[in-house]
């Protein structure tokens, strides 16, 4: 198959002949090219091996396979074609009443039913959603939704007072409607109309043009939100887009309202637009031999046109009676010899797999007649586009004199224009735009009808300015406006519309499509209010009318007008369903965006990958997971045990609290006391939440008056100024907080032979008299570099811990590296770090704690200032109402049998078939020569010496139980003796 | 979901830059003679109202401050 450039895949395949695009979800009836913007999902295909690609709206590339979905066998020759006549079997909403009873038999009908309805289909081992997937955001002074005339007329009028503007436009290219008329205006063919509108447009300075870009909605404070298809020359296949606008024009235009008839989703029954835009815009002959049933005049003007280009118009029905444009078209029409039939609508297409003729009635019933033709080209009118509107929350009623949904009041800054507003004559179109733009600029306080000096505002990505944009003399701005509005009253207003709600003698024992995507008929809204569900809303759920991809679009006003019809309301109380977005729908891996993986590196990293480092992401950073390829670590953990280790613990929060009321603040949110911190000494202490959740641990150390350092997990880290500020909110103190953690790196000296190598490093006394545990110096280390230095132990062995500035951590590694290759010193990671901390019984929060556990309940209760009831503690009221509270889980350790099977983190500890607790971290320790583990149990179990059960469930169903012991968590020295060395 | 809010400091940005910091119920009460009741009533509930409130957020993404904001959680409209 072949085609043009700027043929749709839809266009190209018609071209080369095909009438059959798919078959429909429920029947599997024939389906053709019906619409041609994807208001329908007759062509849903699948492209590329991707489904539900829209086939009229993809562009067709070289090289592409696109295939018919829903297909059994031939789209021609469907094997599920019988289907149709088995309609009586498939009421609305059968599948929410057939089928279930009796239940062992569902799934099998379940599995059938999928295979046979749906669409299409996915490849489970395929990965979907290549190409790029780029993302903007922009912002703009004016946001105009719809590249037609209107569109483009708002745009330039807004841009006329250099405000910056925006306009999406869904087509590859702009001018709306009048793209493809040839109809004369005031001595100008209406595509040259539009074509020197896209180029004012083109050219304006301040008005950035995004066409194939449809918008996905309108949210809050007017955030416009949609993506644009890139072309081949584009760097991105997709580029999803949010324009934060400070007001919205929307002119989305109209779209066909279906006639609803007997037989009206034959291949062959087609939109106005479908057949106009076939032979205007792609040069396809849509038919040889084509029969008209419309309501409007663009029906009419599309007629004409077609005829002229050699396709034989064999009859216009117009459901109107009268209202027609007046003596020219008349004239047109007796001058083509096209019989013109008001009043009359097409009752029925002839033809199975295609249209061969049609049957012509009149509305008020009477005789018909018979026509063969190939084409059937219908609709009963327009209705607007209001998808748009309604994402943004503007509220509609019907209007029963454009026949179509208006709105009724507008959201702030949102401005409608152009034919959804029922307007048809050219003219009125554009001169709508044209005062939605200069309401918007106005809104903006920009000067409407002030020409901008060229260069006055650039376009930018960059935040909107200050609201109020200068001084703006009202008189002149709104003389403009007025000038506008004026010019826009004297031109014609909203003819007429045709309120014909069917077809005349539908169904009688044919099947007349509301919503082509469901298989929805005529017959199914009858059913559904049968049943009681007789309002639009609950007929869309219950028979699924204007579900999927079909929101709003084909069955939206339709299914309301006859369900108001049936149910003997006047038309004006039919109520639209609610559009639900995404209007155009962009590929999920457009909306996941292009998937940057943006990670901090320590100052360390490179040091770190010259010796083997495996690094995996730890919170925003990338950190050593181990060294070399042992993931156990167990030379890594021996080194640090029986000689000298070293890590990098750059990510460690590391913050400056100063200020008069410093001290105050450090004891609301610290659970200790955090007055009793001694000049030269860490003071450990942990954090809060209002649950009495432990949310951090960490040190403080006094750095002068009023004047503190501390450290922080390094998961908190980037949480820690938010929660300082938060819990002091009320207060209104004095302190400042400096975040110092990337200022900042860190590495720690740890194992029994730490001290010898930073002896190597330093001339400052760091023996044990002079430099004991928990003690916190200055020290200078090589060529003059000063260095905190914490004598910690998280590791459960004398260890050092070296904060300086981040760009001289790399020098101190090497001194480090070069002090330690005596000892054999190793570098040693994060498994390593866990694997030591939890033979000594130190959490890690988030591994050991959760959210049903406290403080206490974890064994940190003593650091709990419990008399303390002045600073107004965060979590102390918490832990208070805790204490001697039954059925807490309380962190224990506990020691594998030995020869019992191993647990894993997460194991689940049981009595019998109750689960009293599980596994939080478990290893086989080099160190201690068995199977160890921290595990949150019920307080019955932990006591020391308790046996109890580890259920092991690989594969489900099949559990393996074995035993361990409970113990104190502190399986490694426990007393501490080898921190005081 | 989207609106925007004026950061003191900052002025008008997208919402997506704050943290919520829940509803304004006032100073962390004295805990001398505070209930465990008292204590998760002030911690745990909320009222659902549909009219505007006083709220907290805080601007992560921007400079840092916990400020209060009037904002109606029926139409997510910030009142000035």
């Amino acid at each position: 198959m072949t085609g043009y450039a700027g043929d749709t895949v839809a266009s190209a395949l018609y071209g080369a002949g095909v009438r059959i695009f798919g078959r429909s979800l429920k029947y599997h009836r024939p389906r053709g090219l019906y619409s041609m913007e994807g208001e329908s999902a007759n062509t849903f295909m699948s492209i590329d091996g991707v489904p539900n690609e829209c086939a009229e709206t993809t562009e067709l590339r070289a090289g592409m396979a696109v295939a018919p979905q829903n297909v059994h066998g031939d789209p021609r020759s469907d094997r599920f074609g019988f289907l149709s006549a088995f309609d009586r079997l498939m009421p609305a909403g059968f599948y929410y009443h057939l089928f279930h009873r009796p239940q062992f038999l569902w799934p099998v009908f379940q599995s059938g039913l999928r295979r046979m309805a749906g669409t299409g289909v996915l490849d489970p081992l395929r990965e979907y959603g290549g190409g790029v997937r780029s993302e903007r955001y922009l912002n703009a002074d004016v946001a105009v939704v719809g590249g037609g005339s209107a569109g483009m007329a708002a745009a330039l009028a807004a841009g006329e007072s250099g405000l910056r503007v925006c306009l999406f436009e869904r087509r590859d290219r702009l001018g709306g409607h009048l793209a493809w008329r040839v109809r004369e205006l005031e001595g100008e063919p209406l595509y040259r109309r539009a074509e020197a509108l896209a180029a004012q447009v083109q050219a304006a300075e301040n008005v950035k043009v995004f066409t194939s870009s449809p918008a996905i909605g309108v949210w809050g404070e007017n955030l416009v939100t949609g993506f644009t298809v890139g072309t081949e020359d584009d760097p991105f296949r997709e580029c999803h887009w949010e324009c934060r606008a400070r007001t919205v024009v929307i002119a989305a235009g109209c779209m066909d309202r279906p006639l609803v008839f007997n037989h009206n989703d034959r291949p062959g029954v087609m939109q106005v637009g479908t057949a106009w835009r076939l032979a205007r815009s792609y040069g396809v002959r849509p038919g040889k031999s084509v029969a008209f049933s419309v309501a409007d005049d663009l029906g009419l003007e599309a007629a004409i046109d077609l005829d002229d280009l050699g396709v034989r118009v064999r009859f216009i029905a117009d459901a109107r009676e009268s209202g027609q444009q007046g003596a020219a078209v008349f004239e047109a029409l007796c001058d083509r010899a096209i019989p013109l039939f008001p009043g009359c609508a097409v009752s029925r297409a002839v033809g199975r797999k295609r249209v061969r003729g049609c049957v012509l009635r009149s509305l008020k019933g009477g005789r018909s007649r018979r026509f063969r033709c190939d084409l059937l080209v219908a609709n009963a009118g327009m209705q607007p586009r209001i998808g748009t509107l309604a994402t943004a929350n503007a509220r509609f009623e019907y209007c029963t004199h454009t026949h179509g949904y208006q709105p009724t009041d507008l959201p702030p800054g949102v401005f409608v224009a152009g034919s959804m507003t029922g307007l048809r004559d050219p003219r009125s179109i554009e001169a709508s735009g044209r005062v939605a733009g200069y309401g918007a600029a106005e809104r903006c306080g920009g000067r409407p009808g002030n020409v901008a000096r060229a260069g006055n505002r650039v376009m930018g990505e960059g935040q909107s300015g200050s609201p109020g944009r200068g001084s703006v003399s009202p008189s002149r701005a709104s003389r403009a406006v007025e000038a506008a509005r004026q010019e826009a009253k004297a031109l014609p207003g909203p003819p007429p519309g045709c309120g014909v709600i069917h077809a005349p003698a539908i169904g009688r024992g044919a099947k007349a499509f509301v919503d082509l995507d469901e298989d929805g008929t005529y017959k199914n809204v009858k059913e559904s209010i049968a049943r009681g569900l007789d309002v639009p809303e609950l007929a869309k759920r219950f028979a699924g009318f204007g579900l999927g991809p079909g929101q709003y679009r084909v069955a939206g006003q339709n299914l309301a007008m006859i369900m108001a019809d049936l149910r003997g309301d006047p038309v004006e109380k039919a109520r639209a369903t609610t559009v639900r977005p995404p209007l155009a729908a962009p590929s999920i891996a457009t909306l996941a965006g292009p998937g940057h993986d943006v990670h901090k590196r320590t100052p360390l990293h490179a040091e770190q990958a010259a010796r083997g480092a495996v690094f995996r992401r730890a919170g925003p950073w990338q950190r050593a997971r181990h060294f070399g390829d042992d993931p156990s670590c167990r030379d890594e953990i021996l080194s640090v045990r029986t000689n000298v280790g070293v890590l990098d613990s750059s990510p460690l929060g590391k913050f400056r609290i100063h200020g008069p009321d410093a001290l105050q603040a450090l004891q609301r949110v610290y659970i200790s006391d955090m007055s009793k911190a001694r000049p030269g000494y860490c003071k450990y202490s942990a954090m809060c939440n209002d649950m009495g959740q432990l949310m951090d641990d960490g040190v403080v150390v006094i750095e002068g008056r009023n004047d503190y350092y501390f450290t922080t997990s390094s998961a908190r880290a980037g949480a820690t100024v938010e929660w300082f500020r938060f819990h002091t909110r009320h207060d209104g103190w004095d302190y400042n907080l400096v975040n110092l953690t990337d200022v900042l790196g860190s590495l720690n000296i740890a194992g029994p032979n730490a001290r010898r190598v930073l002896e190597r490093l330093t001339g400052d006394n760091v023996s044990n008299e002079a430099f004991p545990y928990l003690a916190c110096r200055r020290i200078t280390v090589g060529d003059g570099v000063e260095a905190r230095c914490l004598r910690l132990g998280f590791v459960g062995e004398l260890s050092f811990e070296l904060h300086a500035p981040a760009s001289c951590v790399p020098y101190l590694w090497d001194l480090v590296m070069e002090a330690g290759a005596d000892f054999g010193i190793r570098p040693f990671g994060l498994e390593a770090q866990n694997c030591l901390r939890a033979e000594k019984g130190h959490v890690i929060i988030g591994t050991e704690s959760e959210q049903r556990v406290t403080l206490t309940d974890i064994g940190m209760g003593w650091m709990w200032d419990r008399e303390d009831t002045v600073s107004k503690k965060v979590g102390a009221p918490a832990l208070r109402a805790c204490v001697g509270q039954t059925g807490r889980l309380k962190l224990v350790g506990l020691r594998v049998e030995e020869g019992a099977k191993a647990p894993l983190d997460g194991t689940l500890v049981v009595d019998g078939d109750k689960i009293v607790g599980y596994v939080c971290t478990t290893r086989s320790s080099e160190t201690l020569g068995w199977q160890y583990g921290l595990a949150l149990v019920h307080k019955e179990h932990a006591f020391p010496g308790r046996r109890i059960h580890l259920c092991h469930e690989e594969t489900p169903g099949e559990r393996v139980t074995s035993t361990a012991f409970v113990m104190s968590p502190h399986f490694y020295d426990p007393r501490g003796q080898r921190l005081r060395r | 979901m989207t609106f925007r809010l004026t950061c003191p400091v900052c002025g008008k940005r997208d919402v997506y830059e704050f943290t919520f910091g829940g509803q304004e119920r006032g100073p962390r009460p004295e805990q001398e003679g505070l209930s465990a009741e008292e204590h998760f009533r002030w911690t745990q509930f909320r009222l659902i109202p549909n009219e505007p409130q006083e709220e907290w957020w805080y601007h992560g993404q921007g400079c840092g401050v916990w400020f209060k904001a009037k904002r109606d959680p029926g139409t997510n409209r910030e009142m000035r």
